[in-house]
């Protein structure tokens, strides 16, 4: 068969597609009439679509649910400055936020005071002195020597500690994933210092609460937990200490992002915690 | 979707939602998260890629509420934003030295099929629509994008043009390079399954 004028164009397929004036398509409709290949390759975008078409279409997430889509869509545009409005979703939430960070901070502070009490009793009582009385520390094993607090009761409390640890920190890994999140999805070629100032600001405000979670992390031997924080705490820092107008600076915080696995890290450490 | 918007147009939801209505900006979303989740998909291939981009896409609208231009199609502004979230997506998840969709891309992604199985192992095992979804997937990411958004969306090629910000020449030879690649997946499909398909 020989190559038909038409071979290398895409008059064919804006033939099917009716893109073509009237002129052009009245040319290509008489070049089908005698050339077999290109009526072939106008069979084929029939065929085409008639086999797409029996393809299940992918409109919404699985079984039809978009309530998950919808709050976490919530979750991620309440911390977006709004355009305009004088009191903003994101000043609620903050709000929010800061009456359950004192809640939560005042648990962990309550915890930790209670481990050390509790370490400082082990160092001078029996074993069996050490009682939970509630969210208790395991004690560090150098503060009791020998003779460790293995009891069931110690075991509890020390169990019971971690766990609240792990679920307080999970919640402001979920706070700061949209941050990082914000960090990590922008261009740094289309972004000007105005467009991340905001999350550069929020950076700031996470960072104390990194640091404090980083060092009862570590302080507890929860070692992931202390992992993620200090990864975290370096890009908060790095955010915001930059003054965001180099389009190098935003890069940086990616690299730091991608290099450390951050976001993954956060996952994991979010889902250990039933979050 | 909030009853009291169904009869509201879109270019006044947006003003809405850009003056702090939150119910106006969710009606927005309902009304059109069907669609993006529709591209998404077909960009991505599975459901997870799929949700997070349009979570971005829903996200960059809300951000760009009060710079949407009244006198502008507002799914041709969310067009453009669905394909940035998705180049966006690809560019973060691929390696380095992915091409942007630019024109001075075009040959190269062009020539830069994504990975996966083959249409001929596909051939063996399915029908030929899934043959087809496959190679789609495989497309490269401007191919697929134009491909969807004319082929599955039912757009002009002028006004994927206009939501790309694209020459519509560019859009004609990624369509025609990506019915190309279809097509001969198509004739391979043919071959390997004895014509059945």
């Amino acid at each position: 068969m020989n190559a038909c004028e038409l071979l290398d164009t895409p008059d064919v397929e804006l033939y099917y597609y009716d893109e073509l004036d009237p002129e052009d398509g009245a040319r290509v409709a008489a070049h089908l009439r005698h050339c077999a290949a290109c009526r072939q390759r106008l069979d084929d975008l029939h065929a085409i679509r008639r086999a797409l078409a029996s393809a299940p279409a992918a409109e919404a997430p699985p079984a039809d649910d978009w309530s998950g889509f919808m709050r976490r869509l919530d979750e991620a545009v309440g911390l977006e400055r709004p355009p305009s409005g004088v009191r903003t979703i994101l000043e609620r939430h903050a709000g929010q936020w800061r009456a359950r960070h004192l809640v939560a901070l005042a648990a962990l502070f309550a915890i930790v005071v209670t481990g050390v009490i509790m370490a400082a009793r082990v160092r001078s009582h029996r074993p069996a002195d050490v009682v939970a009385g509630g969210a208790v520390t395991t004690p560090p094993a150098s503060a009791h020597g020998d003779s460790s607090p293995d009891g069931p009761d110690a075991k509890s409390a020390g169990a019971k500690g971690e766990r609240a640890l792990r679920e307080v920190s999970a919640e402001h890994l979920e706070r700061s994933k949209l941050v990082v999140l914000g960090l990590a999805g922008r261009d740094p070629h289309e972004t000007h210092a105005a467009d991340w100032q905001f999350e550069r600001q929020l950076a700031g405000t996470l960072l104390p609460e990194t640091r404090l979670y980083r060092l009862t992390a570590q302080e507890r031997g929860v070692n992931d937990v202390a992992r993620v924080m200090r990864d975290l705490e370096t890009v908060l820092i790095e955010a915001s200490m930059s003054d965001g107008r180099d389009q190098a600076s935003l890069e940086r915080v990616q690299r730091l992002i991608a290099r450390r696995g951050l976001v993954s890290k956060m996952q994991i450490v979010a889902s250990s915690a039933g979050l | 979707m909030d009853v009291g918007y169904r009869a509201t147009v879109d270019s006044d939801l947006i003003a809405r939602a850009a003056a702090g209505d939150g119910p106006a900006f969710h009606a927005l979303v309902e009304r059109h998260r069907a669609m993006v989740y529709r591209l998404a998909f077909q960009f991505a291939g599975n459901h997870h890629d799929a949700e997070d981009i349009a979570q971005d896409v829903f996200i960059k609208v809300y951000r760009s509420l009060d710079r949407f231009r009244h006198d502008a199609q507002v799914t041709s502004w969310l067009y453009r934003i669905v394909m940035n979230a998705c180049i966006d997506h690809r560019r973060r998840s691929a390696p380095a030295g992915w091409a942007p969709f630019t024109e001075d891309a075009e040959l190269r992604m062009a020539n830069t099929p994504e990975d996966g199985p083959g249409p001929e192992e596909q051939a063996y095992g399915g029908q030929l629509g899934e043959v087809l979804t496959s190679e789609i997937a495989r497309l490269p990411p401007g191919q697929r994008l134009v491909f969807t958004m004319r082929h599955h969306e039912g757009l002009k090629l002028s006004e994927i043009a206009g939501a790309l910000g694209l020459a519509e020449g560019t859009v004609k030879r990624q369509l025609h390079a990506a019915v190309h690649r279809l097509r001969a997946a198509l004739t391979s499909a043919r071959v390997t399954t004895g014509g059945r398909a």
